[in-house]
């Protein structure tokens, strides 16, 4: 887990999630500049920049949610845009976490949790229960099961949705932005839950400013700023030592409260 | 006189019977047909293709922008003009299930645009299909916006079944047409014709009342 994506480690294997000189622009506006980036097995990245700057923009393209201008993404070894690459079949294998959780709100948290294994994986309905139920429990939510997402507070919904998510078993989370929507007091308990995640090996790619979370579980912190890298390290590398004029004032700004 | 001519629309009674049958027969199946239709239509005028999209768009347009009693003139003067040899029935439901349809469409349209964006991203996440993204997420969303105009819509076309009279249906408003050669009270026939009306549809009027208020209150319930 080396800063560098390109390093002599990774010459032969392909990451999990492989950005090469992926370029998007949204009319002229070019949001993501030539990224390259390569996500491993296994590996919690933590990507942070000042907002506006694509790091959302570069998750939404892992499962697809938006399309690639130019360059090759390459995830758990399909070629994203490839018309042999069947999008349907690899988002089951890649868990989504919105920032506005997106739970649906006719259905009740268990039927949140298990309506795609039912549909998606097929899983009969009693035996998907029975594990929608041991999710919520392991999200702290057993005693919901029944409730609907608008009698959930914020912090509860996000961990429905977490659980939604590893409902699938899938083998990449993604987090955007999980809880810049939550209340001060809610944030913890969702970050506990990802942290749990994290300790079970799941492949993560994770926006955030939470900067607790990317010390304990991060393997790496890229930073990013007007759809670019500009710099990725450990997160001690990154928090302690910024290299960059622009990840110092960043850092500035969100430690300073 | 007036004695004589109710003892005279009493013995009309099962002609009368027979035309509110039709209207309502007439109705049913062609409100079933155009919900049918209007939801396929619905679900594809926003489903992405903007060719099929406009194609059923300008349909729309055009059935909504002319008259009723046009369209259905057009269908039973002129289709067998063109080899297409239609019974008045067969006449009228097609041009009332055409009708229903686009005012659907356009219902189920709004009821479907109206979901948030992030839902449809959700299921897209999960890997659901298109069918069941539209069928477990978007569309019982889209029915609490959809259901209350829907059923008011209803309304509106089994009046609209009025208009097959023209080309000599014996529905409802034509029997009113029978009865008033022989009995001479055009107010009292007539009268009758809309209370015949009133009674199919008021329940409707009622139902769609009470959706409204039901769904309104969900609508805040559900709020994120």
């Amino acid at each position: 887990m080396t800063a560098n994506p390109k390093g002599p480690a990774n010459m032969t294997k392909t990451g999990m999630i492989d950005f090469r000189g992926v370029n998007k622009w949204f009319g002229a506006l070019n949001v993501l500049k030539d990224i390259t980036l390569s996500v491993e097995p296994r590996e919690v990245v933590v990507v942070c920049g000042p907002s506006g700057s694509g790091k959302s923009t570069l998750i939404r393209c892992v499962n697809g949610l938006e399309a690639i201008k130019d360059g090759d993404l390459v995830v758990d070894g399909q070629r994203l845009g490839d018309p042999a690459t069947n999008m349907t079949q690899l988002r089951t294998e890649i868990g989504f976490v919105f920032q506005s959780f997106n739970l649906y709100p006719h259905k009740t948290a268990l039927e949140n949790v298990t309506l795609a294994p039912i549909h998606v994986r097929k899983i009969p309905r009693t035996e998907a229960e029975k594990a929608g139920r041991e999710l919520l429990a392991k999200v702290g939510l057993a005693d919901k099961v029944n409730a609907y997402p608008a009698q959930l507070s914020g912090g509860q919904q996000q961990r429905v949705a977490i659980a939604r998510c590893l409902g699938m078993r899938p083998k990449i989370m993604l987090f955007d932005e999980p809880t810049s929507a939550l209340d001060p007091e809610m944030i913890s308990e969702v970050l506990d839950v990802m942290v749990a995640v994290a300790e079970e090996g799941m492949t993560m790619m994770v926006v955030t400013h939470e900067m607790g979370f990317a010390r304990k579980v991060a393997q790496r912190v890229v930073f990013m700023d007007a759809g670019a890298i500009v710099e990725s390290g450990t997160p001690d590398e990154f928090f302690s030592h910024p290299r960059t004029d622009r990840s110092r004032a960043f850092l500035s700004k969100i430690l300073r409260h | 006189m007036i004695w004589q001519q109710l003892q005279s629309l009493a013995g009309s009674y099962p002609l009368a019977l027979r035309g509110l049958g039709m209207t309502v027969v007439l109705s049913l199946i062609s409100l079933v047909l155009g919900t049918l239709l209007g939801f396929g239509l619905g679900i594809l005028r926003t489903g992405g293709n903007r060719l099929v999209g406009s194609v059923i768009g300008a349909w729309v347009d055009l059935i909504r922008g002319t008259p009723f009693l046009v369209q259905i003139f057009l269908i039973f003067f002129i289709l067998p003009e063109l080899g297409i040899e239609l019974d008045a029935f067969t006449a009228g439901i097609i041009a009332l299930t055409n009708l229903a349809a686009c005012f659907i469409c356009e219902i189920v349209a709004a009821g479907i645009r109206s979901v948030p964006t992030g839902q449809v991203e959700a299921a897209l996440a999960s890997g659901l299909s298109r069918w069941h993204r539209m069928r477990q997420v978007v569309l019982p969303q889209a029915m609490r916006i959809v259901l209350p105009p829907l059923v008011g819509q209803y309304v509106l076309l089994i009046k609209d079944s009025s208009v097959v009279s023209a080309i000599g249906l014996t529905d409802l408003t034509r029997v009113g047409w029978l009865v008033v050669q022989r009995v001479p009270n055009g107010l009292l026939v007539f009268f009758l014709v809309g209370v015949g009306y009133f009674i199919v549809c008021y329940p409707l009027i009622m139902l769609a009342r009470r959706l409204e208020r039901r769904m309104g209150a969900a609508h805040g319930e559900v709020q994120l």
